[in-house]
């Protein structure tokens, strides 16, 4: 199996250039034989793909240790589900991985448009199998080859990093990989526009689907990142500005955009070039991700080994990408002007505008940070970096900005705002934006951002919730319907701009949860056995915590467990008992220093969060009497945590209800086809 | 008309983002210094003890003390990684990573005050293996 998954990537290289040439050729020939041809090659490509990562798992899964990759990540110890899983535990395998999910989309696109939009296909098959050759040539010739054999076999593989071994690192992958992966298409229609010369809207319209679930696998991969963080490297954070964090954050700033300017291009014909750059921008930070990780240029907790083959083949690619695209939007210039004009500073282009232009100096700035030590040390020879400060002083004012943007951008009128269009949408809100402000001051709250972003998220929530209410009341009324009723056809009938709200919704309330970060407590404390620990939240709790001793459970081995040192930690909350924690430290066989595991309690409004920082004497305890074991026990409080996740749920919910088909979308959309010709002649 | 105010707020918010940008660089900003470069630094320079620096060395082996009081304080040496005989003490007030131990590698960021310890605000280990290993060391 594994032999032909490896003959199958191969043969998958061929086959993708040939894809390529002929989807160019048929395009420009208008030769239907060529395009059904590179079309095929798409699902082909595909197909190879997955006999090769089936090749991979099943070398895993067979414990193959002849195969570098295999003995890398896993040893006979390890739990199937992580042998599976092993496919995108590493390197190797993750870019095959990308390849396979990009074969995936390419396919679904090129398949929903078999008998439709065939001005667009050939391009799109063409850019398509560009990129999935680009990614099998860095496959099988940038060392990087997950079929690649030792020169002896291995009694047994080294296992995969303890640190990985979470359910949250096991999804996180692979999610962000579907988002970085399904904006290829939108990438390829943008292209293939720009080839065929069809510059109005259409191929927006076309791609509108692939942006949202590429932007929506992006936003949830990301927030499976924070939420391992969390977890599993044990120091209270979700998030620390670590370059391949900000890598992810990239595509998803300048994807946050285009879904925003498109909607101007759509409904106003405006802002053309502004689009296709934005579209190519994203692709290419999607790309620069993966190199970013993959190249081990800048040093990072996430970075796998340093590879300079990888680096020129990703820096090569991207630079022409960049070259040839930039051409086609020089050349298509003249087609590319704007329909209308910009009437007024006060109006939802301008507002849009601005989100775009906060979102894309967000995405220059931590570029820049990122990339700040490469580039002082190749000006300058001495290496500077910047950490987290950098990062928090320039992006919280930015996001503040966007955030009264997100309340502002959708009920501002178009082309002119009025006066009384002002009062009307903005009184009340401001109103409650500053009560909120007042009360919060004088409840003792009054760390100055933390105080302002609940303040604009007061506003915000303020306006979204008039908006519901005004949609829902009139439809009542007009409709004869329940307020229930009329609430939920509101929503289903025009689902994506109700939809939207949701999602904004879920990032006001992101927003809320990352102030909380303002008043976070963090306490150190040396403790013995029967000792009880006092911690006040800033949120008037009372944290009883008493030191109940230290137990240790040696694991022999077994799931790659050496041995466990649990502490067991009672929890009063004012008084009440409400159970035990048990951080932990861990050995694991497969790693030469043992990991923390911290344990939580969390609650709506603040989590609990326990960290065995060291046991007095590791030795003894492992040997002897662990229960009299003294222990450094790390105490953190962290405000309105929950709320990031709870966010991310409600941004999840929004975004799907935006994506899915109703009647009348389905309606919309033939009527769409059936006007777009007269468009596109005029 | 409205175009040219346009223009105006649009460059106003990219001079803002830039300002920020910039003095975001220019006050967070830390070297990357092996500790003999600290060192020639700061007998160069004594103002330089006030810059923000990232140095990497390695813990000098028995160097390490936990001193004793209610708050944590770990006391260890750190040497440079070419030069052994370049050293300097650091203190470092937190939990200490899992991976620390003699002669590991760190990565610590502060400064040097005047008694010449280096107090610092976060510390890192470093681990060459941290997520890929070279199965080749497994032949024997």
């Amino acid at each position: 199996m594994t032999v032909l998954g490896e003959f199958a990537l191969w043969i998958s290289l061929p086959v993708a250039l040939w894809g390529m040439f002929l989807g160019f050729a048929g395009g420009r020939t208008q030769r239907g034989d060529l395009v059904l041809s590179a079309e095929r090659s798409v699902y082909a490509v595909f197909l190879l793909h997955l006999v090769a990562s089936i090749g991979v798992i099943a070398a895993f899964v067979g414990d193959r240790f002849e195969y570098w990759y295999v003995a890398s990540y896993s040893n006979r110890e390890m739990e199937i589900f992580y042998k599976i899983t092993g496919l995108w535990a590493g390197q190797r395998g993750s870019l095959l991985f990308w390849a396979l999910l990009l074969g995936l989309f390419s396919s679904v696109a090129v398949f929903q448009n078999r008998n439709k939009n065939r001005e667009f296909m050939p391009y799109v098959a063409a850019v398509l199998q560009t990129v999935l050759a680009f990614f099998v040539v860095v496959l099988l010739f940038a060392q990087v080859n997950p079929f690649e054999r030792l020169d002896f076999i291995p009694a047994n593989g080294q296992g995969l990093n303890p640190q990985l071994q979470n359910y949250w690192m096991t999804i996180h992958p692979p999610t962000l990989y579907l988002g970085f992966t399904a904006f290829t298409v939108p990438f390829a229609f943008a292209v293939a526009a720009l080839l065929n010369g069809r510059l109005d809207a259409r191929w927006i319209v076309l791609t509108r689907k692939w942006i949202l679930t590429s932007w929506l696998f992006l936003s949830i991969g990301i927030v499976f990142g924070m939420r391992w963080a969390y977890e599993e490297l044990g120091w209270g954070g979700y998030w620390f500005w670590d370059p391949v964090e900000n890598a992810s954050l990239l595509p998803w700033l300048t994807a946050t955009a285009f879904l925003h300017s498109i909607q101007i291009q759509e409904k106003r014909g405006m802002l053309k070039v502004w689009n296709m750059s934005l579209v190519l921008a994203t692709f290419l930070l999607t790309i620069f991700a993966t190199f970013l990780t993959r190249a081990g240029l800048i040093e990072s907790v996430h970075t796998f080994a340093q590879n300079l083959t990888i680096a020129y083949i990703f820096l090569g690619f991207m630079g022409t990408m960049l070259a040839l695209c930039t051409v086609l939007i020089l050349y298509r210039l003249p087609q590319l002007q704007s329909e209308n004009k910009i009437e007024s500073f006060v109006s939802r282009e301008s507002a849009f505008l601005f989100n775009n232009l906060m979102l894309v100096g967000a995405a220059f700035a931590v570029m820049w940070g990122t990339l700040f030590p490469l580039i002082t040390e190749g000006v300058t020879g001495q290496q500077i970096s910047v950490g987290p400060p950098f990062f928090n002083r320039v992006n919280i004012p930015i996001g503040l900005v966007l955030l009264a943007l997100v309340g502002i951008g959708p009920v501002i009128a178009w082309r002119r705002a009025t006066k009384k269009n002002l009062q009307r949408n903005f009184s009340t809100p401001f109103i409650v934006g500053l009560g909120t402000a007042v009360v919060l001051w004088f409840s003792g709250a009054r760390h100055g951002l933390a105080l302002t972003t609940w303040s604009i998220s007061a506003f915000v929530l303020t306006i979204i919730a008039i908006e519901f209410w005004k949609g829902t009341r009139a439809r009542a009324r007009i409709e004869g319907e329940g307020l229930l009723k009329a609430f939920f056809h509101l929503v289903t009938r025009n689902r994506r701009r109700w939809g939207g709200y949701i999602v904004h919704v879920g990032i006001v309330i992101m927003f809320m949860g990352f102030a909380g970060a303002a008043y976070n407590v963090d306490t150190k404390h040396h403790v013995m056995p029967g000792d009880v620990v006092e911690v006040e939240s800033p949120m008037g709790h009372t944290y009883e915590l008493t030191y109940e001793g230290l137990s240790v459970s040696i694991g022999r081995g077994q799931r790659n467990l050496m041995w466990q040192m649990i502490a067991s930690v009672s929890v009063q909350v004012d008084g009440r008992p409400t159970g035990i924690l048990t951080p932990e430290k861990r050995s694991y066989v497969t790693a030469q220093q043992p990991m923390t595991e911290v344990g939580i309690r969390s609650t709506p409004i603040e989590d609990l969060y326990l960290i065995l920082a060291a046991v007095d004497d590791t030795n003894a305890a492992l040997s002897a009497d662990a229960s009299a074991q003294g222990i450094d026990l790390q105490v953190l409080v962290k405000p309105l945590v929950s709320f990031i996740w709870l966010g991310c749920l409600m941004l999840t919910l929004g975004t799907v209800i935006a994506l899915w088909p109703s009647a009348d979308r389905r309606r919309l959309e033939s009527e769409a086809v059936d006007a777009a010709p007269a468009t596109a002649g005029a | 008309m409205k175009h040219g105010r346009f223009m105006v707020g649009l460059v106003g918010v990219a001079a803002v983002i830039t300002y920020l940008v910039w003095t975001g660089v220019s006050t967070t900003m830390v070297y990357y210094l092996t500790p003999s470069e600290l060192m020639e630094r700061v007998e160069a320079d004594p103002a330089f003890r006030d810059m923000g620096v990232k140095v990497s060395g390695k813990v000098v082996p028995d160097s390490y003390e936990r001193v004793e009081g209610g708050d944590l304080l770990h006391r260890f040496v750190v040497h440079d990684l070419e030069d052994p005989t370049v050293t300097f003490p650091v203190e470092w007030r937190d939990a200490l990573p899992d991976t620390f131990s003699d002669e590991v590698e760190v990565v610590v960021e502060g400064r040097l005050n005047t008694d010449g310890v280096f107090e610092a605000t976060t510390l890192l280990t470093k681990c060459g293996s941290r997520y890929e290993a070279a199965p080749e060391d497994m032949a024997r």
